[in-house]
């Protein structure tokens, strides 16, 4: 059986997602009946593209939710793989098919998604994971950036960043991306009331690209 | 500028198909391998009961769940018949008086004094089973009790459902783009097959249950309620086969679905007629009332392994002139003919880029991504 091929055809357990945790997502938060009805036709219809703004913001809700739906899983079964298919924890990579691009051309609103999806709720294991690589996975992979979580103590933290000639503040419960389109980049930064990889000032060098550098501040 | 879509087949006209009739009890069946037979033609007897009815008198009497008792006219697991007084409720100044009578033979064997329901199970009963269709007799099974019939039938496609095989006579319930409520259900659809709008509620299904409805054909239904139904899961097609006591076939998909005006105009066109539905393979059948269709019955000879292949969707090159649906989430459901396709992409609010079409609908015209539709033909 030929089918298109859509933004939601490679999750097999759509139905799965409770309707609550996608209206989450949403604001002003439509009705539940109808989330449900419009994620049940997305199931039917996965090669459908959104037209309006309020349905790409549906889209992005229910991608978020599928995301969370894939893990943790068993770790003795996935130990190898890290437990999420889009997400090698091994190397700290957030992997995003490529193919998803053609549903939603915005990288940076692709990338927030994945985050939200797949780290916003994840517990953090070691401060390694403060420093994520992100990649177009697909025929052929594509390093496109890296994503960065300070660990703030309170609100009252600051992050100072310095990337090429420019400075960079970031507040608690910011999320930034600042261009970086040169395969690595080197991140000076200083942290009041917080750690970065355990410190509270380094200079690293991070991973650049079409994406550049996320900074994520928010609370977890 | 090559477009691929979605072809998915709704309608297929004046084909010739089995049908299969079956006994619906313990009986014997009376025909012959190759008989002709006709719509009215009585093809086998049996026994039948056909399960329970249950009455809501708290509603019909207007009294409080607990009081039922008091109002009826008859013992508990006494016989009552068709026609016969089972409860009744003085009037009082402006208030009218109750009447409720039995609408089946039975047996009143369960009073639920906490939702004011009361059961009356249905007495068997002799049953003549009649060919309903024009065509030949081409098998049967005296111990299944089951005749396959090669007949000529148009069929629609339903998009997804529940519910075995079931029979009777179609009525259009409501308009395409209406919705029936459970107050338009009655006992008089007993043994028939309803069609309704654009939506249809659990509660109006569960008012066709109790009212003995054997199917309903709808444009949408709720995910909840579909899940609900349908064992809890959305997966088309589906993997399991349900039974709840009434077969349905959703024709548009979900939410409030208007029904396209393709099976709408078909269905209006078999009203009082005798139809087929399959809940569980969302097809219904709806068999030649024409006599003149025994010529082509008789010569066409179908082969032993005839499937429903055409529920498989297939791709097709979309051109200027083809009658497609919006199956997307603007103007969902909405048919018409493409009137231009664009050769560069737009790009939409939802910041997309997408190859845009005209669609000329019976009211308007609208531009949709190509990808948001389905081909019809």
């Amino acid at each position: 059986m030929s089918k298109l091929p859509g933004l939601f055809d490679i999750f097999d357990n759509l139905d799965q997602i409770p309707v609550e945790n996608i209206a989450r997502w949403l604001k002003p938060q439509p009705s539940l009946a109808y989330i449900e009805n419009f994620l049940a036709q997305r199931i039917l219809y996965p090669q459908t593209i959104p037209i309006t703004e309020a349905d790409l913001k549906m889209d992005l809700a229910i991608l978020r939710e599928a995301l969370r739906m894939q893990g943790p899983k068993d770790k003795k079964a996935t130990a190898l793989l890290g437990d999420n298919p889009f997400l090698n924890t091994t190397l700290r990579k957030i992997l995003i098919p490529s193919k998803f691009l053609n549903f939603i051309p915005d990288l940076k609103i692709l990338t927030y998604v994945f985050v939200d999806g797949l780290l916003l709720d994840r517990k953090r294991e070691d401060f390694f994971e403060d420093l994520w690589t992100i990649e177009l996975s697909g025929e052929i992979s594509e390093v496109i950036g890296s994503l960065l979580i300070p660990q703030f103590k309170d609100k009252r933290g600051i992050l100072q960043l310095r990337i090429g000639d420019k400075n960079y503040q970031i507040h608690p419960g910011t999320l930034i991306v600042i261009p970086c389109f040169k395969d690595r980049c080197e991140a000076i930064f200083k942290l009041k009331q917080g750690k970065i990889l355990g410190k509270e000032d380094l200079a690293v060098e991070v991973y650049g690209g079409k994406l550049g550098l996320m900074v994520d501040g928010r609370e977890r | 500028m090559t477009h691929f879509v979605q072809r998915r087949v709704r309608i297929e006209k004046d084909i010739i198909a089995r049908i299969y009739r079956t006994l619906p009890g313990k009986g014997k069946l009376s025909v012959a391998l190759g008989q002709e037979v006709i719509p009215e033609e009585i093809i086998g007897t049996g026994q039948f009961s056909s399960g329970f009815r249950i009455l809501n008198l708290s509603n019909l009497l207007e009294v409080p769940p607990g009081e039922i008792k008091k109002y009826l006219t008859k013992q508990i697991n006494s016989r009552i018949y068709n026609g016969e007084l089972l409860a009744y409720k003085k009037g009082w100044l402006l208030k009218k008086a109750r009447v409720v009578t039995c609408p089946v033979d039975g047996i009143l064997d369960f009073i639920n004094e906490e939702v004011g329901e009361i059961r009356i199970t249905r007495l068997p009963e002799k049953m003549n089973l009649p060919a309903g269709v024009y065509g030949v007799i081409e098998a049967f099974d005296q111990n299944l009790g089951q005749v396959v019939i090669r007949t000529q039938v148009s069929r629609i496609y339903g998009l997804c459902g529940t519910g075995k095989m079931r029979d009777g006579i179609l009525h259009v319930l409501t308009k395409k783009y209406d919705l029936a409520g459970r107050s338009m259900i009655s006992a008089k659809f007993d043994g028939s097959i309803l069609v309704n709008g654009s939506l249809i509620s659990k509660d109006t299904i569960m008012a066709g249950i109790s009212d003995g409805v054997n199917g309903i054909i709808t444009g949408g239904i709720n995910a909840s309620d579909y899940k609900s139904i349908a064992g809890g899961r959305l997966i088309f097609p589906k993997k399991l086969e349900n039974d709840i006591g009434i077969s349905i076939v959703v024709c548009e998909g979900f939410g409030a679905q208007a029904l396209g005006e393709d099976i709408y105009e078909l269905l209006s066109t078999f009203e009082d007629r005798f139809i087929q539905l399959d809940g569980n393979s969302a097809t219904v059948n709806l068999p030649s009332y024409q006599s003149s269709c025994m010529n082509r019955i008789r010569k066409h000879k179908l082969s032993d392994d005839q499937t429903l292949s055409l529920t498989d969707t297939q791709l097709v090159d979309l051109k200027i002139g083809a009658r497609v649906r919006v199956v997307g989430p603007s103007y969902s459901a909405e048919q018409g003919q493409i009137i231009s396709i664009d050769k560069s992409k737009t790009l939409l609010s939802s910041k997309v880029s997408a190859y845009l079409v005209t669609i000329e609908t019976a009211r308007r015209k609208i531009r949709v991504p190509a990808n948001n539709v389905e081909y019809l033909g």
